[in-house]
């Protein structure tokens, strides 16, 4: 029903091109951990690994305290929902549900009271003589998890399932994902691009870059406090603020700010539009000018130019109720525990 | 106007119709002669055939050679494209075309190649080798219709199939064989029209028993008759048959 999943020092080569470059990964068992990152990342080869479909050059996996490596999709614990459903469409949904139950030598009768059941979990009861082709997009989704879950695998394995919905839908589908999970228990590992998608559902977030992972960790620790620039950029918007550090501080055109490191060498201030206010703060544009503002209803987005720093452009979000147009002069600081700062590679 | 191409759409009806609206309305004729003036309409001449068995025996004959070979070229022209679209050979390039290639090849140079090898062989000619020389000319054919539509659909299907338990027979039978059925029935009528109309394959590689063209071919000999008509038109109305089950079939599935 649910099991620990263990990556060690996993590589893998297309060719010439290493997708994978000694990734190592602990999953709990019952946890639902997303892969997030851009394409070509390798969240994804990462996942066929996982599913068997793809043999990794180095490493290995252990489902369940097994070794799995090598082991043929056939025979383990995990099932996978592909990003294009891949239903069978010469068959009914209770035959698509009930197709794993097949295969394991299950009897007619107990087949179909368990595809009814899962079926009816996804909210699909009464549409088991259905085809495949007379759903929607939403609801052939939820027909690939009740799928890959009737057999009730250790590990569920989701590579962008959410990809082809509409945003209304997939926001929906995010929240019953999640329950659904949650009653089950099983664990399951969700690959996504969509970082507002991974925040939603995720325990903990994996976020990967050029075949490594960048940063791990709850989805408010990965926002708040990254841990590295690339991991700040990908969970959402960023101000960067090029600074130079002496003496023990980091000197900004928008004041100085503690901080460790040798003497003159470079580093990032990064802050997130939403911590600039108009509340006082160390860290403080000084008088900018408002150079466009846009209502976003929870929020104003406003992109100032501060005469500290002639042509460097920042972005803010302001609470909604702020009275602000374009051309205004205003001043947003920020707070320092708001405030996180990387070392330029040079 | 809209009235020229309209006529112009009529002269191409015509031109391609009227030889078999003639044969089959000839078929009907009571006279002696498949000439005008039309005279009856009779079923005397189909009366005749129905009775003669050396043509009830080709019809047969006939039959067989066209379903049993479509029947195998179809699954070889499954099993090369399954293997062709599912796995990375060396020069795969090379191996479609090498399988493709009988295409153009004329009947005449297939049925003599055909001819000298089984000659040499020792192996008399019969039904056996005639339904051989119409799988070499039908496989190629077979393939590309099976070949062509082996999509990503297909694929990721029988990836999800294997994800669930199903070993390589299984997904084969249960998955891939079902999904591609649209265009395997397209191969395999099709290929039954074309080996039921064969003529030069069938008369360089049969001997005794022989297939309707060739039957039909030896009546001609001995000049023109309404019962060749009706014959010609017992075959068009098999051709037909077979094309409208495929287009059944085929289109069937596609309308949603």
């Amino acid at each position: 029903m649910t099991a620990t999943v263990s990556i060690n020092a996993l590589s893998h080569w297309f060719g010439d091109f290493q997708a994978l470059s000694d990734v190592s990964l602990n999953i709990d068992a019952g946890e639902y951990v997303t892969l997030l990152g851009p394409s070509g990342c390798g969240k994804t080869t990462l996942l066929s690994v996982l599913g068997g479909f793809i043999a990794p050059t180095r490493g290995d996996v252990i489902i369940g305290g097994r070794d799995m490596t090598r082991v043929p999709p056939a025979q383990r614990p995990t099932t996978t929902m592909f990003q294009d459903y891949a239903l069978f469409p010469h068959m009914s949904l209770r035959d698509n549900v009930g197709f794993g139950l097949r295969m394991a030598g299950r009897k007619r009768k107990e087949r179909h009271r368990r595809a009814g059941e899962m079926l009816e979990l996804v909210g699909l009861g009464d549409a088991q003589t259905a085809r495949p082709h007379e759903l929607s997009g939403g609801q052939r989704q939820r027909v690939a998890l009740a799928r890959a879950l009737a057999v009730r695998p250790d590990v569920l394995l989701l590579d962008e399932p959410l990809g082809a919905l509409d945003l209304k839908l997939r926001r929906a589908m995010q929240d019953e994902l999640k329950d659904i999970q949650r009653q089950v228990g099983t664990t399951f590992v969700h690959v996504t691009h969509d970082q507002e998608e991974a925040m939603a559902i995720a325990d903990r977030i994996v976020v990967m870059n050029a075949g490594r992972i960048e940063d791990e960790g709850t989805p408010a620790r990965i926002y708040r406090a990254p841990a590295s620039l690339f991991s700040a950029d990908f969970m959402g918007e960023m101000n960067h603020i090029p600074a130079r550090l002496s003496g023990g501080q980091a000197l900004t055109p928008f004041g100085d700010i503690p901080a460790d490191g040798p003497e003159g060498s470079r580093v990032v201030v990064c802050v997130r539009p939403e911590a600039l206010s108009t509340t006082d703060g160390p860290l403080s544009t000084g008088p900018s000018i408002l150079r466009d503002v846009a209502f976003f209803g929870t929020h104003i987005r406003v992109h100032l130019e501060p005469e500290a720093a002639p042509g460097r452009i920042l972005t803010a979000h302001l609470p909604p109720d702020t009275k602000v147009s374009q051309g205004d002069t205003l001043s947003l600081s920020a707070d320092l525990a708001a405030v996180i700062m990387f070392p330029v590679e040079e | 106007m809209r009235l020229v191409p309209w006529l112009y759409l009529g002269a191409a009806f015509v031109f391609i119709y009227l030889p078999v609206a003639a044969l089959v309305l000839f078929s009907f004729q009571e006279s002696n002669l498949p000439v005008p003036p039309f005279q009856g309409p009779s079923l005397r001449w189909y009366a005749d055939i129905l009775g003669d068995d050396d043509v009830m025996q080709a019809l047969a004959h006939s039959l067989m050679v066209a379903a049993g070979s479509s029947a195998v070229a179809c699954v070889l022209g499954f099993f090369a494209a399954y293997g062709l679209a599912r796995h990375v050979l060396p020069g795969s390039a090379f191996l479609r075309g090498l399988l493709i290639a009988p295409l153009t090849v004329s009947y005449l140079i297939v049925g003599l190649g055909l001819l000298i090898v089984i000659q040499r062989a020792g192996l008399g000619l019969s039904l056996m080798t005639a339904g051989v020389g119409h799988v070499v000319i039908n496989l190629p054919l077979c393939f590309a219709i099976i070949y062509a539509s082996m999509g990503a659909q297909q694929q990721n299907a029988e990836r999800a199939a294997r994800d669930l338990g199903a070993d390589e027979f299984r997904v084969i039978t249960l998955v891939t064989v079902p999904m591609l059925a649209p265009a395997i029935a397209a191969a395999f009528f099709l290929s039954v029209t074309l080996s039921w109309d064969e003529f030069i394959i069938s008369f360089l590689l049969t001997r005794f028993d022989v297939t309707l063209p060739v039957e039909i071919w030896s009546m001609l000999r001995s000049g023109l008759s309404p019962r060749l008509n009706a014959i010609g038109s017992i075959v068009f109305l098999v051709s037909v048959t077979a094309v409208l089950i495929l287009e059944i079939l085929v289109f069937r599935k596609r309308r949603p």
